[in-house]
This record gives C-alpha cells, structure tokens and sequence, in this order.
C-alpha cells in the first residue's frame, strides 16, 4: 500500500508538472464549451438579428413592433428605411428585414394589409423562425378583427417538464468528449513514450508487480479527469446558464466509470502500437469518428437506421445516454438496463485483452 | 569462490533467429566480469535473462541460488539493473526518483547518500533534462544501487561518453566492487574491459568463444608480446628480419617511422631488441600485448565504436 501511494503522489505531480500537456486536456473541452455556450447558452435560442423598419404609428404596428422585441427567436435592429438593409443582408450582419409600411394597420380606406420580408434564401432555417413568428401574430390578429376564436389548436406536452435547451445537450455531450479525449489519447501517448523510454522496462528490473504500476497510473488520471469534468460543469452552469437536473454525485460516478473504460481503450492502442507516434494516429483514428457517431453533438437516433444501429453500441453512445439520462432527466441509470450493459460489456472486453496483450517489456 | 550466478546451457531463440547459443558460465562473488562482444553478438539478451527480463527458451540460470523462472522477484529485490540507454521519468528530480524506486523494494538506501558517492548532491532537485552525458549515466548507475543489491548489472555503461567522465565513470565502478558487490558489465572498450574486469567472456553470434580472467586470455594470444618503436633510418635487410620474428605492421601518413611488431616468444623479443638497438631510434616500447589483440585474434574483426548504430 506505502508503494503504491508513493507511486500515485509521483504519477500525480508527473501529470502536473506536464504543464503544456495539462493545459490542452483541460482546456480543450473548455474550448468547445465556451465556443457552444456563446452560441447556444445563456437561455438564448436566437437565430440572429432582424432589421425592423416600422414605418406605421398604428397601434397594431406598435404592438407587433413590441412582440419583435419581445421575443428570443430573434435579436432586432431598428432601421428608419430600407436603403441600407439589403447592403447589411449581404454583408450578414442582419439575415433578413421586415418592413412595415406607412399606415399599414391604420383606418385609413387605402391602407397596405401586407408586411414585407426582405430575405435571403441561404437563411431558410433563420428566415422560417421570422416567417413563422410574423405568421402566427397576424392569425391571431386576423381572428381578432373578424371576432372568431380559433377552434382547433396545438397543445405541447413535452416528456421533459423540465426547461432544456440544444447547449444542455451539448454539455452533456462535451463531458464524454473530454472523458474520451483525455483518456484514450493521454494512456496510448504516455504508455508508448514510456516504452521508448525504456521506464517500463527499467520498472520491470524491479520487484514492483505490473497491476501496482497500471493502478497508480489509472487513479492519478482519474484525479485529473474530476478536475476537467468540474471545470467543464463549473463554466457550463455559471457562464452559460447550463442546466444539470440530476444527482451531482451520480454524475461523478458515470464519469469515472467512463473514465476507466476510455483508458482501458487507451491501454488497448498502447499495446497493439510499437511507437508514440503509432499510438497518437491509432488514438485519434478511435476518438474523432467516435466524436461525431457516438452523439456528442447531435442526437445520433437521425442517423440512418443500419448505421444507428450499429454506432449505438460505440462504447461513447451508451455513456452519453446514462450521462444525458442523469444530467437532464434524471433518470436513474438502471432504468435502461442496455446502456449500463454496454458499457459494462465493453469494459470487460477492453480490460481482458490488455491483461492479455499489454505487457511492460517485451520477453 | 562461491558462485553468484550460473549459467548452464542457456538459449534464446527469437523465432528461427538464435540469439543465444547454448552458453555457460559463471560469476563469482566480488568479482567484476565482463561480456564483451560486438552488437548482435547477444551480450545484452544473455544479461537481461539473467535480469529475469526474458524467458529463455533452454538452460539453466540460477542466480543468487535462485532459479530466475521461478524465483523473479526474489532475485529482483538483490539484484541492481542498469539498462543501455534507459531514461528516466521526465518530471522527477533525482530525488524524487530514486525515493520512489526505493519504494518499490523492502529495503534502501538514502538517496541523498547515493548522489553523494556520484558528486551529484547538488543536483538532487535537477531534473534529469538538466544533466550532462555523463551525469546521466552517473545517475544511471548509481539508481542500480539504490536496493543495496548484492550483484549489479551495467549494460554498456559507458557507450557515448568523452574519454573524461569514462575514467570518472571507471573509478565509481570501481568503487562498486570495493564495497564488496559483485559486478557483470558489458562494453564494447577493451581498455575498459582490461582495467576493470578481473574475468573476461567473449561472445561472438550467441556463443562464448573465450572466457578466462583478463591476464590469462592475453597470455594465451598467439603473439602475447608487442613491440612498438619509430625509427628514421630501418634499411630493407632489417624489415626482412624482423617480418620474420613476428607481425610487423608499419605506421603509415605522418607515422610512416613508426612500426609495431607483435611477437610470440621471449626470444623473439630479445631477437627484435637486437635489431633495433643499432636504429636510431625515437621511441620504443615493450609490452604485453592487450586484450583487443586477443579480440581480433578470436573473432577475427575488430571492435569498432558501433554507437551510431547502438542509438535507436
């Protein structure tokens, strides 16, 4: 137990003394959560910025002018006409412009009933966020001026009560990316420069039994894996307005069993690769397309039917879905029993063939 | 002389390459033996058997009285290794490394202590990038040590260094084998080898072609004596004689006066004195001949340095 401890403090002040290598592990899915925060964080689904040039004083202006303003779809800009809109659509500082023509909702006989749209058609998703927006006031105006009431309507019952939005996904999502990253690269990388080294072969010469090794090497990594996870969590929440509904502790506890089944991975690539350079290629070449069909950052169930049915079983797929389970809905991870088997499953595999092919010297 | 090491018969194979050729011998304790050979030959597989590194696949190596398959760990704990060309933890200090490998054994020494027999006290909290060559393989060395181990093993231990921290390198060696520890290296200098091996084995392809106690393989050379002199004025009669005595080689570029003879007896010395006492000569010297002479005999190569091909 004394050696042990001794060698997980030395592995520790190794992993912190590696300035420029603890940096980038940490600040690496920092870097995403800052860059999906400002875009999809703070409460703020906006789609970007509309030009409003209101050019009516009629009470029905006012109050759609109101509603613009009002809403978060969209973010408004007040222009007095329509000269410069079009130069600004082009150089996309605004995506579209809504123009409300003089008198339009005034009682005069000849007054416009029409608002115009000036667009650009390589926003359709934007430009459908304003066209439905305008769409639905002026029904509900309509209705009001011809005294009826809508009979048939929508009613939204979501299976999430709780106020989620495309960054608490994301959140979640960058979790496992930092988990995958760290682990799989750092174990491969630092196992391979070890080797070349010689330091696992000069371990050998001594009397300290392998497991002893590999344990320190582990919990030393998963100190620093809490650390990354806290600060992705700690800038996510505070800056970004993030939501996370289930039980912190839980949360920690899918992290850590991530965290050793991504550096079973990473001792896997250690073993089957004779150089750093062979196992930082084979690490990336595991962690990127992982990244993308394992659902980081979008839903992976729009994937084609056979391809979904095969990347839901990539060790990162059913993590995401106990740690999104937790974070947003707070569902307990034993609710979905195939998640928790799949990682399980792909845990005992990883571990068996590196007891079976990872060796710290050649014999 | 009690035994610390026996080999008996041992081989390695590496697919269909033979890289250890059933090979025996055995080291006594406090003496320091020597595995000389060229790269290739099988000196480093031989000691890291021996480690209980490698499995071998024949034979019989029982170190310290243990058999090293089955009893590893015990003969690890008594045992120091230094690697050829092993590293160390990047972000240690030497302090740090050498408590944390004495962590991993029953007992050890003081670090502190051990640096001080290196003359690296001052560099305890230097980390090893800090370090000359020389400091390293200092470092190197004296790590082995850190379990107070009863044998010690240096593989190549002064490969790379400049002729000064070489003799600085000798005289810890030495110092090795005057607390009484038994000490097997392996080099690729004869020099080296002469002054700090008390017995000598010779590999060559994984077999042992000599082994002997350093004087007695020179003694049994074919031409055990040398002569070297510079003379100006050697005439065409007196090369002719002397190419008879023994194997005269002549110096060439600036060193065209300069001749050396080896010579197989006593009387061919005093034959090859009389000879050449009547030169004018500038310099002579009468020796025994050295052990790369035997090295050239045995293998018929020399042993050049190989350490551009030894730094993978």
């Amino acid at each position: 137990m004394k050696t042990l401890t001794k060698l997980f403090l030395a592995d520790l002040k190794m992993l912190t003394r590696n300035r420029q290598a603890l940096f980038w592990s940490l600040m690496f899915p920092l870097m995403f959560t800052i860059v999906f925060g400002f875009f999809f964080g703070r409460e703020n689904a906006s789609v970007g910025t509309v030009a409003l040039v209101n050019q009516s004083s009629s009470d029905l202006a006012i109050n759609l002018e109101k509603a613009m303003e009002g809403t978060n779809l969209f973010k408004i800009k007040k222009e007095n006409n329509t000269n410069s809109v079009e130069n600004e659509i082009k150089k996309s500082t605004i995506f579209a412009a809504v123009v409300i023509p003089k008198n339009f909702g005034s009682n005069l006989p000849d007054a416009p009933t029409k608002i115009k749209v000036i667009d650009d058609p390589g926003n359709a998703q934007s430009n459908q966020a304003v066209f439905a927006f305008l769409n639905q006031y002026l029904t509900g105006v309509n209705f009001q001026v011809q005294n009826a009431k809508p009979i048939f309507g929508l009613e939204e019952d979501s299976i999430n009560k709780n106020s989620l939005n495309y960054f608490d996904f994301v959140l979640a999502g960058l979790i496992g990316l930092a988990l995958m990253n760290s682990s799989v690269i750092g174990i491969a990388v630092s196992m391979n420069k070890y080797r070349e080294d010689k330091i696992l072969k000069r371990i050998t010469t001594t009397p300290l039994p392998t497991w002893q090794f590999i344990l320190a090497e582990v919990f030393s990594r998963l100190i620093v894996n809490v650390v990354q996870v806290s600060l992705i969590l700690l800038v996510g929440i505070y800056f970004f307005k993030g939501h996370i509904y289930g039980d912190l502790w839980l949360i920690y506890l899918i992290v850590i069993l991530g965290a050793l089944l991504f550096q079973l991975i990473g001792f896997l690539v250690a073993s089957v690769t004779k150089t750093t350079q062979a196992a930082e290629s084979m690490a990336t070449a595991i962690t990127i397309p992982m990244m993308f069909l394992a659902g980081v950052f979008f839903p992976i169930d729009s994937l084609p039917k056979w391809l979904f049915s095969i990347v839901q079983y990539l060790p990162l797929a059913p993590l995401l879905r106990i740690l999104r389970g937790v974070a947003l809905e707070n569902i307990s991870p034993l609710d979905n029993p195939l998640n928790i088997s799949i990682v399980i499953g792909w845990i005992i595999i990883t571990l068996t063939i590196s007891i079976w092919r990872f060796r710290l010297s050649e014999e | 002389m009690e035994k610390v090491i026996e080999v008996k018969n041992l081989v390695k194979k590496y697919g269909s390459l033979l890289a250890v050729n059933k090979i025996s011998f055995s080291v006594f304790k406090g003496e320091t033996f020597g595995l000389l050979g060229e790269n290739g030959a099988g000196k480093t597989t031989t000691l890291e058997i021996i480690e209980s590194l490698r499995k071998p696949t024949e034979g019989e190596v029982k170190v310290l009285k243990h058999d090293i398959v089955h009893h590893p760990k015990t003969i690890k704990n008594k045992v120091g290794v230094q690697l050829q060309a092993s590293a160390y933890y990047e972000y240690l200090t030497l302090k740090e490394i050498l408590e944390l490998f004495g962590s991993f054994y029953p007992t050890s020494l003081d670090p502190i202590e051990l640096l001080e027999m290196v003359g690296l006290k001052e560099k305890e909290n230097s980390f090893i990038r800090q370090l000359s060559g020389g400091q390293k393989q200092r470092f190197s060395i004296v790590a082995s040590l850190i379990n107070d181990p009863e044998i010690v093993f240096l593989d190549e231990p002064t490969t790379g260094l400049d002729p000064l921290a070489r003799r600085n390198l000798w005289e810890i060696i030495a110092q090795i084998k005057n607390q009484g520890k038994t000490v097997i290296l392996t080099t690729h200098y004869m020099e080296e080898a002469e002054i700090l091996c008390d017995r000598i084995a010779i590999m060559d392809r994984g077999r042992i072609i000599a082994q002997d106690t350093t004087e007695k393989l020179i003694e049994k050379a074919q031409n055990p004596f040398r002569i070297d002199f510079t003379a100006t004025n050697l005439d065409n009669k007196q090369l002719l004689e002397l190419e008879k005595i023994g194997q005269l080689e002549i110096g060439i570029g600036k060193q065209k006066n300069s001749y050396s003879l080896n010579i197989k007896t006593q009387l061919g010395v005093n034959k090859t004195l009389a000879i050449i006492h009547e030169l004018n000569l500038q310099k002579v010297i009468v020796e025994k001949a050295k052990l790369e002479d035997i090295f050239i005999e045995l293998t018929g190569k020399r042993i050049e340095d190989e350490e551009g091909e030894n730094k993978k």
